[in-house]
């Protein structure tokens, strides 16, 4: 399991990456990541909310209400251009971030 | 099933946000809450099991009311300053920067004696700039997707300043220099209020206007 600290640095990144595939709501975006991360990457609500409002606010992603597919009322997240635009160097960052972790640790996989 | 917008309601009830974004804020966190339950459900959990874990999602009311206002106020303090505060400052250092400009270059002055004690004068060159800094003052403010007030304010910003700083002289000379005539103050006074807030107000306003108004035209055009 990862630690907490790094799981927050990773929140904008893996919630940018899931959004870029599609618009999904809040749940979904949470399943979404724990899925895709096998379980390593788990987002309670606690945790979601705030980061997805701080993410509007910076106009990198927008959310907006409609109906899902079993008819109930949700608000979907989707990627606005500047969100799409931070992706590539936030992975760029992490990237940097796990080679120096791999060479410092000798970790064989991040 | 549990009312999870009614246990929302009754965990956020002081939400210090406009009643619709609360209302919002709710009615999504139930929403969240509402699939989690369902989801636990369809794993097979009993019906108590499934409302612990999902009530789990959330270790602290508190703290989440705490987390949410903060997101929401990042967004106002940075819209404030990138809206009103830069765009503000730029007008009012721009105006006075001008000023002190021509005071140097030793342009024309106009001024008025209508009677003693008071002199106005008039820095002519000076406010037939000033439209282009009110412009400049609201352009920079709808960049940053100013509205309303903001723009105005960001425009206006000088002659806001000018009649804050009036105000202050003004109440500050009649309370601590009480041998000063009173008719002395407030003609200085009303003298201040012409050359520093009204007619620097109007030209800066011309300039907000218009510009808002060529924008507006632009973008009907489009």
């Amino acid at each position: 399991m990862i630690r907490t600290e790094l799981k927050r640095g990773t929140a904008e990144l893996a919630i940018l990456s899931v959004l870029e595939r599609q618009p999904l709501h809040g749940y979904e975006i949470s399943r979404r990541i724990e899925q895709d991360s096998a379980g390593a990457l788990r987002f309670t609500l606690a945790a979601l909310y705030p980061l997805l409002y701080r993410m509007e606010n910076r106009g990198w992603v927008r959310g907006e209400w409609g109906t899902s597919d079993n008819g109930r009322r949700r608000r979907c997240y989707k990627l606005l251009p500047r969100g799409r635009k931070m992706l590539a160097p936030l992975r760029a960052e992490w990237a940097d971030l796990f080679r120096a972790m791999r060479r410092v640790a000798k970790v064989n996989h991040a | 099933m549990l009312d999870w917008l009614a246990y929302v309601n009754h965990r956020l009830s002081r939400l210090p946000l406009s009643e619709a974004e609360a209302l919002q804020v709710r009615e999504e966190l139930a929403a969240h809450l509402e699939d989690t339950h369902l989801s636990l459900r369809a794993q097979g959990l009993s019906e108590s099991e499934a409302v612990r874990l999902t009530c789990d999602q959330v270790s602290s009311w508190q703290e989440l009311r705490r987390n949410i206002l903060s997101a929401k106020s990042e967004a106002f303090m940075q819209n404030r300053v990138s809206q009103l505060w830069i765009p503000g400052l730029v007008t009012f250092f721009g105006s006075f920067v001008l000023l002190a400009v021509y005071e140097i270059l030793g342009f024309p002055l106009f001024v008025i004696h209508p009677g003693e004690p008071s002199t106005i004068v008039i820095y002519v060159y000076w406010l037939l700039s000033l439209p282009l800094l009110g412009a400049l003052g609201a352009y920079l403010s709808l960049r940053a997707r100013g509205r309303g007030l903001a723009v105005h304010c960001a425009a206006l910003f000088p002659a806001l300043i000018m009649a804050a700083v009036l105000l202050a002289v003004f109440l500050v000379a009649l309370v601590v220099d009480r041998h000063a005539s009173f008719r002395i103050v407030t003609s200085a006074f009303a003298v201040g209020v012409l050359n520093g807030i009204l007619l620097p107000g109007v030209f800066l306003l011309v300039g907000d206007l218009l510009l808002q108004l060529v924008m507006k035209c632009r973008r009907a055009s489009n």
